[in-house]
């Protein structure tokens, strides 16, 4: 099942990143979303892109796949410019964007079908890999149903065979974990390490912190537009270490949580009593 | 939740929905497409407040002649045409149309009450509404001008009028976008709108079948028909006002008592809906469990178009999954063979024949001109139904020509269809058309289309909107769109009259045809022009498309 589902084409270079970006910045009028943001992610990691809401994730994510315009700044793909060859960049690369991009009066088949025959594909690996993708994301059993009936883990689930049915090189997810139950996500979660194993790059965003510690090999943080955390795990985890010299954080001999790596390089916590007494 | 004042008053929650519309509209006035949106929406407004005053004083100077030299009766020879313009402009020009879709407020705790309110306030913003209340009031004031006491019955009288043209209105939005939601009720609704053409296409044969006897048919007609007219709401509303004139009070009251009957039991109806759409109905064509109880997916090859790119070949074969599903949208293509159908409706050629009846030359280029003007919805919002799925034209790799192209190619292909539906109802309502009505209407169509289509990919880019091809009505159309639609129609019309009249003065109709031609070789090189600039304009319009469709 999915054997077709891989990276196509030649392989990656090993000298060219899988994404880079250099002093990306998007302003909306006086407010600067992403300042100067420097992103190196190299091919076959499992990436994942952090930061509290309003951070600049998002706008980040619709910049390196092409939802969004930057201010300024350079994004590569592959070691494509992203800005003058567009179209090359955008047949390696598979995205579940925040709105899932679906087509609500097509029932789950004809949209894969749909974005198949958009990335190149022809008719008969299309019609291929559309049933194995349905077969595989559990939505073939209601043939008729359109994606606009679907719930909302089943629409999460399609929106990601939408995105790997061409074989991308790299996926980008934004909140991919997001209002999906446990088996949905036990599906995607398998899908994900199986493309990570072919060789794929993935980038994703995620509030959910359990699952980015346990999937993703290399983190970054944002917050407020500026990138302020990058590396391995292991990294960030020593970075944190170092700085709080084995103080509060994580007991001796124990290692600190991804969430509490986070909450530190962004320095959110609240008094749990400040605020909305009345909540009872 | 100790210390809170919760209050679900109707009054409250309207004051609040009215208070966030306000605040949606304040914030809008932020971009310059909201000052280009609000722009528009005044010069349509200045336009309707003119056709509304126009009307009124024609409408008004007629009731005043009317009840002046003792014919009140007459009056529902005007309430009529009120009546008919109330009910059959929202269907006719859909983008026009000013309901806003109310059944996102249900998230919130609304009383049924509250949301029948705000549903037929909604109802009342629209353009037919406000046009058929100014009618009204020049009736009103024409009745007052010729018999001052009369004023106060009659506009009480025509206040309820209003209320059921509003309210029946909105009934039969609301009915057919249910009978049209679902495949079921769908086919059987398609199989009685048939019947009933073909009972109307009976009409004209009938009449000249016994055309010989055509005055006594007409007498009978009218004595037929006028019992009936007058138990329908125009009728009763002009029995009500004769009646008292007569200085038949109880009379009177009886015809107004019936009208209110009339506003009850429509709003009974319209009820229906409403509360079944209060209680969170779904119209969606789901398969129930026995329905659609395939194992397998069904997963079909995709189309392949000769001498089309894959990518515009996808796009045209999800164009025709989406418009198949769509009740509503076919039931706009249709409408040209109905208005046919209308015009067409009398006896032989005469005063008392149809339009189309005198005039069916005419009847293959007016009904193509409509059905590419109707179709002008789809074609200045290609985007709209996409709603969320923009986002994935603009990740994919495809280029926006093509899909454009691909869209511009459904929508031609449904003018296609139109035109041989057209073709089959004007040879069996009137006679074949001629060779050369039949050139001039294609060679017409050559130049107009192109010029459509051109703006449309424009106008889709920049003043996108999002719509859903599953409802009937409660969709607003971008202000700027139907501004600009109506200065490229007029330019089109302009020109397409220009050429006619010019080949109609030298006596050569071929000359009409060539004229065509010439302009639609600059018809074309006007598309192909903007089909080349889509890429470009489309990332730079990126940003727009995902904020207005994406919401």
């Amino acid at each position: 099942m999915l054997q077709d589902i891989q990276s196509d084409g030649a392989p990656t270079p090993a000298n060219f990143p899988a994404i880079s970006t250099a002093n990306l910045t998007r302003r909306f009028g006086e407010l600067v979303a992403v300042n100067d943001v420097n992103l190196q992610v190299a091919p076959g990691q499992f990436f994942g892109f952090l930061g509290p809401n309003g951070a600049g994730k998002s706008t980040t994510i619709k910049m390196l796949t092409g939802l969004l315009a930057p201010t300024s700044g350079r994004i590569e793909i592959l070691g494509l410019d992203f800005a003058d060859r567009t179209a090359e960049v955008k047949r390696q690369i598979g995205v579940v964007p925040e709105g899932l991009a679906l087509f609500g009066r097509l029932t789950g088949a004809e949209y894969l079908t749909f974005v198949g025959r958009m990335y190149g594909l022809d008719r008969e690996t299309t019609a291929k890999r559309t049933a194995e993708l349905l077969e595989f994301m559990q939505l073939a059993n209601e043939p008729r149903k359109l994606v606009t009936d679907y719930s909302h883990g089943m629409q999460k689930k399609l929106a990601l065979a939408a995105a790997v049915i061409h074989g991308p090189k790299i996926l980008f997810l934004d909140e991919p974990f997001e209002g999906v139950d446990a088996i949905a996500a036990g599906t995607l979660k398998t899908m994900l390490q199986r493309m990570i194993a072919r060789g794929a790059t993935i980038f994703l965003t995620s509030h959910v912190l359990e699952i980015v510690e346990r999937l993703c090999s290399h983190v970054a943080i944002i917050d407020r537009g500026t990138l302020v955390a990058q590396g391995s795990l292991e990294e960030l985890r020593a970075g944190v270490e170092s700085q709080a010299q084995g103080a509060s954080e994580g007991g001796p001999g124990s290692k600190l949580t991804l969430e509490e790596i986070f909450l530190h390089t962004v320095g959110g916590s609240r008094s749990a009593e400040q605020e909305l007494s009345w909540l009872g | 939740m100790a210390g809170v004042a919760e209050s679900y008053e109707p009054r409250t929650q309207l004051a609040a929905i009215a208070t966030v519309r306000w605040q949606i509209f304040l914030h809008s006035l932020r971009s310059k497409r909201g000052a280009l949106e609000l722009f528009s929406r005044i010069v349509i407004g200045a336009v309707i407040t003119c056709g509304g005053l126009g009307g009124a004083i024609l409408l008004g100077v007629s009731a005043w002649y009317f009840v002046a030299h003792g014919k009140p009766e007459a009056l529902a020879l005007l309430l009529w045409p009120v009546f008919l313009f109330w009910q059959m402009f929202p269907l006719m020009a859909t983008a026009l149309s000013e309901s806003i879709d109310s059944t996102n407020l249900l998230r919130f705790p609304l009383s049924y009450r509250t949301y029948v309110m705000v549903r037929l306030v909604y109802g009342a913003l629209d353009p037919a509404t406000v046009l058929g209340s100014f009618w009204l009031v020049g009736i009103t004031l024409g009745i007052g001008w010729a018999r001052p006491g009369l004023m106060p019955w009659a506009f009480v009288v025509l206040l309820v009028f209003a209320a059921v043209n509003m309210m029946l209105t909105q009934m039969i939005f609301a009915w057919v976008e249910r009978w049209i939601g679902q495949r079921r009720t769908r086919e059987i609704f398609a199989v009685l709108f048939f019947l009933a053409m073909i009972s109307l296409q009976l009409i004209g044969p009938m009449l000249s079948r016994y055309g010989d006897r055509s005055n006594a048919a007409f007498h009978w007609a009218g004595r037929f028909a006028n019992p009936i007219q007058a138990v329908l709401p125009p009728g009763i509303a002009a029995g009500a006002v004769a009646s008292k004139a007569a200085s038949h009070t109880a009379l009177a009251f009886v015809f107004l008592g019936a009208l209110v009957l009339y506003a009850v039991v429509i709003l009974r109806v319209l009820s229906v809906r409403l509360h079944a759409q209060f209680r969170g109905e779904n119209l969606s064509e789901v398969v129930g469990p026995g329905g659609g109880a395939a194992t397998r997916p069904l997963v079909r090859l995709a189309w392949n178009i000769p001498g089309l790119s894959q990518e515009a070949a996808a796009v045209i074969e999800k164009e025709f999954r989406y418009l198949s599903r769509s009740g509503p949208v076919l039931l706009t293509f249709v409408t040209p063979i109905v208005m046919l159908f209308v015009f067409g409706l009398g006896g032989r050629s005469g005063s008392g024949a149809g339009f189309l009846q005198n005039w069916p030359e005419l009847s293959l280029p007016v009904g193509a001109a409509y059905a590419l003007l109707l179709l002008t919805n789809l074609i200045y919002n290609n985007f709209g139904p996409d709603a969320g799925g923009i986002q994935f034209f603009l990740v994919s790799p495809a280029s926006f020509r093509s899909v454009m192209i691909g869209k511009n190619i459904a929508h031609m292909g449904v003018l296609a269809v139109e035109l041989v539906a057209l073709w089959i109802g004007v040879c069996l309502l009137f006679r074949p058309p001629t060779a050369t009505a039949l050139l001039i209407t294609l060679s017409g169509l050559l130049f107009a289309a192109p010029v459509n289509l051109a703006a449309g990919n424009l106008l889709s880019l920049y003043s996108p909107k999002k719509t859903e091809f599953g409802t009937f009505g409660r969709q607003r159309a971008s202000q700027t769109t139907v501004l600009a639609s109506f200065a490229i129609q007029g330019v089109v019309f302009g020109v397409a009259a220009t050429n006619l009249l010019l080949a109609r003065n030298y006596g050569q109709q071929w000359l009409a045809v060539a004229g065509f031609f010439a302009l639609s070789v600059l018809a074309f090189a006007f598309y192909f022009f903007v089909l080349k600039r889509l890429d470009r304009l489309a990332r730079r319009r990126r940003e727009v498309l995902t904020t207005e469709l994406c919401k």
